[in-house]
């Protein structure tokens, strides 16, 4: 089984060589189909510079990115562009949504920028609303709308469209615990359908909604952890 | 208690001063595109004030060019009474006439003692390179110390002798320079031609006049003058001559220019009690050229009104903060308003500066379009200080709007973070239309044709209707974002955010609206006056003709040597002799009447052929009647008839025969005495236009009949006749002998004034409309970072950025321009009425400049869009921080 | 953790026999806290000696059954309105194995620490997916759901904790190393003492 999300090695320096930031020093790690993946690390770790790597929203200093078994690195502005467009679908802590648009609209933008009919898109849109469970807020402005409904939108903005790799990054940050719980169910939900998550977050609580944890540590993994055993870590001898 | 009031309020502003300078610091790019807002209109507006008042010559200015080294110039009148101004150049009276002017003598008694120079001014034909020409001249003796000024010398030296002469650059560039001949022509009182041979020893300016040919000669060098050219001007040595010299010097009937007087004028009560006032201002212009400020103003405003909106929001979250912590509104406010203050003063005072310093390049420039020299350069200074006080007002006014919007912020939803505004108020677009109707009412009222039609009315109208159409502007944009729905993304995108920040679109809309209803409005006034024009037009010939009018007293050789010269001269011309009746005898003129029993049939003609009777026994091809008109006029010529020319707006003949009767006019006066009369058959030929070149024509039976005397009149030519070779064959026709001139009919030629206007029309309109829309699209492009920072990483390409600023600045332009349209025809419409009031038919024209609005109103807007949208920076914001 | 009053409150509800109020003590706290039968019946036998509850009666099958008294009403009602008491911490195995990680020479207490992470994490990640199972609304569900909830947290506190530690310990290890760097670097330190007092820290920020 090939991996939806493969990064081997990446490195990614900002700035020059006196005042130099080594964000990502030599990260290797891989999230494969079905499977939600948390990146866990301190403010300062390089969380969120390893989702915009993965996102093709920066590039790698050395080191490679497959998304899909496409290798980034090898792809122009555009093609990244497209990669966003039909394969990877983000997620952020400020929901981003573009307040100009409704709901549906914002949800469809992926696909209308991909020249996509506008009635096809808002179709895919009000399908991908239904998922997240909020199809009677299609027309609304996110203005309008809640933080945690927001978020919903922001979520079917990630994976309308059948995308593969969702990329998430702090997206509960904002919001309070149930709410984000619920935020995260979704994901998981997603990732439970067949696609691969990469969540990044500084919150155990929301890491454990994953599959594996990867811990982040000045911008090399430390270390990671599978779950299996699920009953016994509820004896109170493991207290 | 009063004091503390103050310096609290004073230590208020002094808080939001410092907030704004700080915030104006902080964000460069927006402060410069404010600062640019504010200061091109203060600057181009201070440069011109400069140059409009060193290119005007005031009286103290003039001293020099007028009198030279004198302390005064006297110009006696053939009379005993005459009053005047402290410059007579601004107002003289006098009363009865043919007096003997005053003697120098008498002269004499009032200033005593004095040098006096006499100096005339004249003009004269001279002989060019090419030709002929004319030219002014000094009649003076120039080396007197008096005269210093009145002729700078560039080179060579003033004449010392008679037959010596100084000529102007003018002259000098047309005709002999220095060292060479200069033949002037002087016309001796029997008519003939007098050569005057001088010899040209300097060359210089004229101190007054840059372009005109002026040259100057010593008394004598054109003969004695004669009795009608009047005593010669004086200039007075010595002393300076006082108001008293000058009211004593008015009693002689001598007019004065005085040096002390121009430079240090006495109190007005001084004057001769009919010789005060009159001189105020006109209202009128006052209130006109209040109006244009008003628009300008408005214009600015409108313009600069984005960037404070912008200013405004980012200050926003801090108003709240403010707010929530117990600010007041006025403080919020204030806060505003005090960037529009410090925008306001650093705008208007660099624009000044700038202003000035353009200036000093500008006005060598204008000084090579002017034909007269200018005065010494001049800094008005209040009139440029209320410039700079105008960008101020302006930039305080652009502030106005977003401070009280600011005060008035909903401080949750912007602490939430929320980027949007409320809805528009419903009540704007009621007052909106109100005012628009207010504008027609007083559009229709102001424009009644023929007599009472009021400029001012028109103008305030305008303005009121353009306050209205911003009043709908904010219901246009969010109707736009609702239809926008099933627009594609970038539009849509566009026109939901203009909707969501009205508080800089709205001013953006308006600038354009503005822009486009003023452009609108002067295009249909002048095309309609060009219309109207062009239907008043009535051609001399068939279009393209032409026809060389020959003198009543022609000679054959003349008659020759004019056709040679034609023949010459245009090869592929055919030409043909007019024989026309010879209207004007010795002492006496022919009339010629046509009637049909006791009715009279009235003619009429328009024309250059010399005659308003042909003769001829077919009818000629020049005079441009109907071809079905001819085979019956040919018949009738030859039957030995007269065939009558009919315009487009005369009757048809009432019979087939009529009576031409054939009178004289003595030139003495008196009764027409009836000479002859005969019965003739008769037809008409139809002109189909406004007029035609003669009133009829007769066969040469009828002619000999009537015994009217016929002679050449006039040598037709027929197209093509190219401009290049018309232009040579006129100079040589001007020097033959018979010193005639081929004209061309050419039809109607909008004058070229029309044509430059509109283009400056559609160049103004098209660099405002630029203005405002790349205001607009750059404020919101910078706003809407987060945005494409979203897109981006939603997979947008790099394009739809460009796409988007594309967007944008179509929506803004094509709102503004759909909405000013409509609001320029209400002016448009209102100043075409009395400018193309037909008096005769009482009827009005209306021309709408279809191609000018189409440019305007669809083609603007999409090459403004293009332009953004190619001229915008196609990378999007990549999310890429430091974490 | 007070079973007499657990069972206490739950015979408030209905009159019960041992093995039922196991059962139903565990149902509504998940297997988190295990009670063994004979634990039950000390208890029960406790209570009716305190007058608390009452035993009597024998159902179909034998087994007696037990009802809460007055007395037992009102203890109930104080223990729910009185809060857990935090008196004395709980003596905590981690806790006191870090403080001596830190303290004893030689033992590397990044590891131990995120050794510890990855252990909570993993448990963390258990209760999680219990809890993703867990998602009726049904009373008795919800109560399971929040006491899952409850070792959520204490869990997530303690990988906080843990972070925590590891920031502090960082920052301490940052600053002896400065500290060493100083006193190897005498007359610098003269020198930065010079312009310290003239207001200039540059020599700090070289130095760094």
């Amino acid at each position: 089984m090939t991996a939806v999300l493969q990064l081997t090695d990446v490195v990614r320096v900002h700035g020059e060589a006196p005042h130099e930031v080594q964000a990502l020093r030599g990260v290797s790690f891989a999230a494969y189909a079905g499977e939600l993946v948390a990146v866990m690390g301190p403010s300062g770790s390089g969380k969120s510079t390893l989702l915009t790597i993965a996102g093709g929203l920066d590039q790698p200093t050395s080191g490679a990115v497959t998304v899909e078994g496409v290798d980034l690195a090898r792809l122009g502005q555009p093609e990244r562009a497209r990669m966003r467009r039909t394969s990877i679908g983000y997620v952020f802590q400020g929901f981003n949504l573009i307040p100009a648009l409704t709901a549906a609209e914002n949800v469809a933008l992926p696909r209308e920028l991909d020249g996509v009919a506008p009635r096809q898109a808002r179709a895919e849109a009000r399908q991908a609303l239904e998922e997240v469970g909020i199809p009677h807020l299609a027309d609304r402005f996110p203005d309008d709308m809640s933080g945690g409904q927001q978020q919903r939108v922001a979520i079917a903005r990630a994976v309308v469209a059948e995308r593969r790799l969702i990329l998430a990054d702090e997206p509960t940050g904002a919001l309070d615990t149930e709410t984000g719980e619920e935020i995260l169910r979704l994901l998981r939900a997603r990732c439970d359908a067949g696609a691969a998550g990469v969540l990044v977050t500084h919150e155990a609580r929301h890491a454990a909604w994953a599959d594996r944890v990867v811990f982040l540590r000045d911008g090399v993994v430390v270390d990671e952890t599978g779950a299996d055993r699920a009953e016994t870590l509820t004896e109170p001898a493991a207290r | 208690m009063s004091g503390g009031t103050t310096s609290s309020r004073l230590g208020g502003w002094r808080v939001a001063l410092r907030l704004a300078r700080r915030e104006a610091w902080r964000r460069k790019a927006q402060t410069a595109l404010m600062l640019l807002l504010i200061c091109l209109p203060v600057m181009a507006v201070s440069a011109a004030t400069v140059v409009w008042r060193t290119s005007d010559v005031s009286s103290a200015e003039s001293v020099t060019r007028r009198m030279g080294a004198a302390a005064a110039v006297l110009t006696p009148q053939q009379t005993r009474d005459v009053a005047q101004k402290f410059d007579p150049d601004d107002g003289t009276a006098w009363g009865a006439e043919n007096e003997p002017p005053a003697t120098e003598a008498e002269i004499r008694t009032v200033l005593g003692d004095r040098p006096l120079l006499p100096v005339r001014r004249d003009s004269a034909d001279y002989r060019t390179t090419h030709g002929i020409a004319g030219t002014n001249l000094l009649v003076a003796d120039l080396r007197q110390p008096l005269a210093a000024g009145l002729f700078r010398l560039d080179d060579g030296r003033f004449p010392r002798s008679v037959d010596e002469v100084v000529v102007n650059q003018a002259v000098a560039d047309r005709g002999p320079g220095l060292g060479d001949t200069l033949v002037l022509e002087r016309r001796a009182p029997d008519g003939t031609k007098v050569p005057i041979e001088l010899r040209v020893v300097g060359v210089g300016d004229y101190a007054d006049s840059r372009t005109r040919a002026w040259a100057a000669v010593l008394p004598g060098a054109l003969g004695e003058p004669t009795a009608d050219d009047g005593p010669p001007q004086l200039l007075v040595g010595g002393g300076p001559v006082t108001w008293s010299d000058v009211r004593a010097l008015n009693a002689l009937g001598v007019i004065v220019a005085s040096r002390q007087v121009l430079t240090d004028p006495p109190p007005e009560s001084a004057l001769a009690p009919d010789m005060r006032g009159g001189d105020e201002g006109d209202d009128t212009a006052l209130t006109v050229l209040g109006l244009v400020v008003a628009m300008v103003l408005l214009e600015v405003v409108l313009l600069a009104g984005p960037a404070f909106a912008v200013r405004a929001r980012a200050q926003a979250h801090t108003l709240a903060l403010v707010a929530a912590s117990g600010g007041t509104p006025a403080q919020a406010r204030r806060t505003v308003l005090a960037s529009g203050v410090v925008v306001g003063l650093v705008g208007g005072v660099l624009g000044v500066g700038l202003g000035i310093a353009g200036s000093t390049l500008a006005v060598p420039i204008a000084q090579r379009l002017d034909a007269a020299w200018f005065g010494p350069f001049e800094v008005p200074w209040a009139l440029v200080a209320l410039v700079a006080g105008f960008g101020f007002l302006s930039a305080l006014l652009a502030a106005v709007v977003p401070a009280f919007a600011a005060s008035r912020q909903d401080v949750v939803a912007v602490l939430a973070g929320r980027r949007g505004e409320g809805r528009p108020s419903r009540r704007s677009p009621v007052v909106g239309l109100v005012l628009i109707g207010l504008g027609v009412a007083g559009s229709v009222a102001g424009s009644r044709p023929g007599g009472g039609s009021s400029a001012l009315l028109v103008g305030g109208s305008a303005i009121v209707s353009v306050v209205g159409m911003i009043f709908l502007v904010p219901v246009v944009v969010a109707a736009v974002a609702r239809l926008a729905a099933r627009l594609p993304l970038p539009l849509r995108f566009a026109a939901r955010d203009a909707a969501r920040h009205r508080m800089r679109t709205v001013p953006a809309i308006a600038a354009v609206g503005a822009t486009v209803a003023g452009v609108i409005a002067l295009g249909i006034a002048v095309t309609s006056q060009a219309a109207s024009d062009e239907q008043g037009y009535s051609p001399m010939l068939p279009i393209g003709n032409g026809a060389v009018s020959l003198p009543t007293d022609a000679t054959p050789g003349q008659v020759d040597e004019v056709e040679e010269i034609l023949r010459k001269g245009l090869p592929d011309a055919p030409r043909e002799r007019v024989t026309g009746v010879v209207m004007d005898g010795a002492d006496h003129s022919l009339d010629i009447g046509l009637a049909h029993g006791d009715q009279r049939v009235m003619t009429s003609y328009w024309g250059i052929l010399g005659t308003s009777f042909l003769v001829a026994d077919e009818l000629p091809g020049y005079l441009g009647t109907r071809p079905d008109d001819r085979a019956a006029a040919d018949r009738v010529l030859a039957d030995g008839g007269i065939v009558v020319l009919r315009n487009r707006s005369e009757k048809a003949l009432p019979a087939d025969r009529l009576t031409v009767e054939v009178g004289e006019v003595p030139f003495e006066g008196g009764e027409i005495a009836h000479l002859r009369h005969a019965d003739l058959p008769a037809a008409a030929a139809r002109v189909p236009e406004r007029s035609s070149p003669v009133a009829a024509v007769l066969s040469p039976e009828a002619a000999a009949l009537l015994r009217l005397p016929t002679a050449t009149t006039a040598i037709a030519v027929r197209p093509t006749i190219e401009k290049g070779a018309l232009k040579n064959v006129n100079e040589q026709l001007a020097a033959s002998t018979a010193n005639v001139e081929l004209q061309v009919e050419r039809g109607y030629q909008p004058e070229a004034a029309t044509r430059i206007i509109k283009i400056v029309l559609a160049v103004l309109g098209g660099i405002l409309m630029l203005g405002g829309t790349l205001t607009a699209t750059f404020l919101a492009l910078s706003d809407a970072r987060p945005d494409f920072a979203t897109m981006a990483a939603v997979g947008a390409r790099p394009r739809t950025r460009r796409g988007v600023a594309a967007s944008y600045a179509l929506v803004v332009g094509l709102v503004g321009a759909l909405l000013g349209a409509p609001i320029g025809f209400i002016p448009g419409v209102a100043i075409s009425r009395p400018l193309t009031y037909d008096d005769v038919t009482s009827s009005t024209l209306l021309a709408i400049p279809w191609p000018l609005l189409g440019a305007v109103v669809v083609g603007l807007p999409l090459l403004t869009a293009l332009i953004v949208g190619l001229a915008a920076r196609s990378r999007l914001p990549l999310v890429a921080r430091l974490d | 953790m007070s079973v007499k009053h657990a069972l206490l409150a739950l015979l408030e509800q209905e009159p019960m026999y041992g093995y039922q109020l196991r059962a139903e003590f565990e149902q509504r706290t998940g297997t988190t806290w295990p009670l063994n039968v004979g634990q039950v019946y000390t208890t029960l036998s406790r209570l009716e000696r305190d007058g608390l509850a009452q035993g009597g009666g024998e159902d179909t099958e034998g087994h007696v059954i037990y009802r809460i008294t007055d007395a037992g009403r009102d203890e109930v009602a104080t223990w729910f309105t009185t809060p857990v008491a935090r008196t004395q911490p709980p003596r905590d195995e981690l806790a006191i194995k870090l403080a001596l990680a830190v303290t004893v020479p030689g033992v590397d207490v990044a590891t131990v620490i995120q050794q510890q992470r990855s252990a909570t994490m993993a448990a963390l990640q258990d209760y999680t997916r219990l809890k993703r199972q867990a998602t009726g609304t049904a009373r008795a569900e919800l109560a399971w759901s929040l006491v899952l909830d409850s070792l959520v947290f204490a869990a997530e506190a303690e990988v906080r904790w843990l972070d925590h530690c590891e920031a502090r310990l960082r920052r301490a290890a940052a600053e002896l190393d400065v500290q060493n760097s100083r006193l190897t670097d005498g007359t610098s330190s003269v020198k930065r003492e010079f312009r310290r007092s003239t207001g200039e820290t540059h020599a700090d920020r070289t130095r760094r």
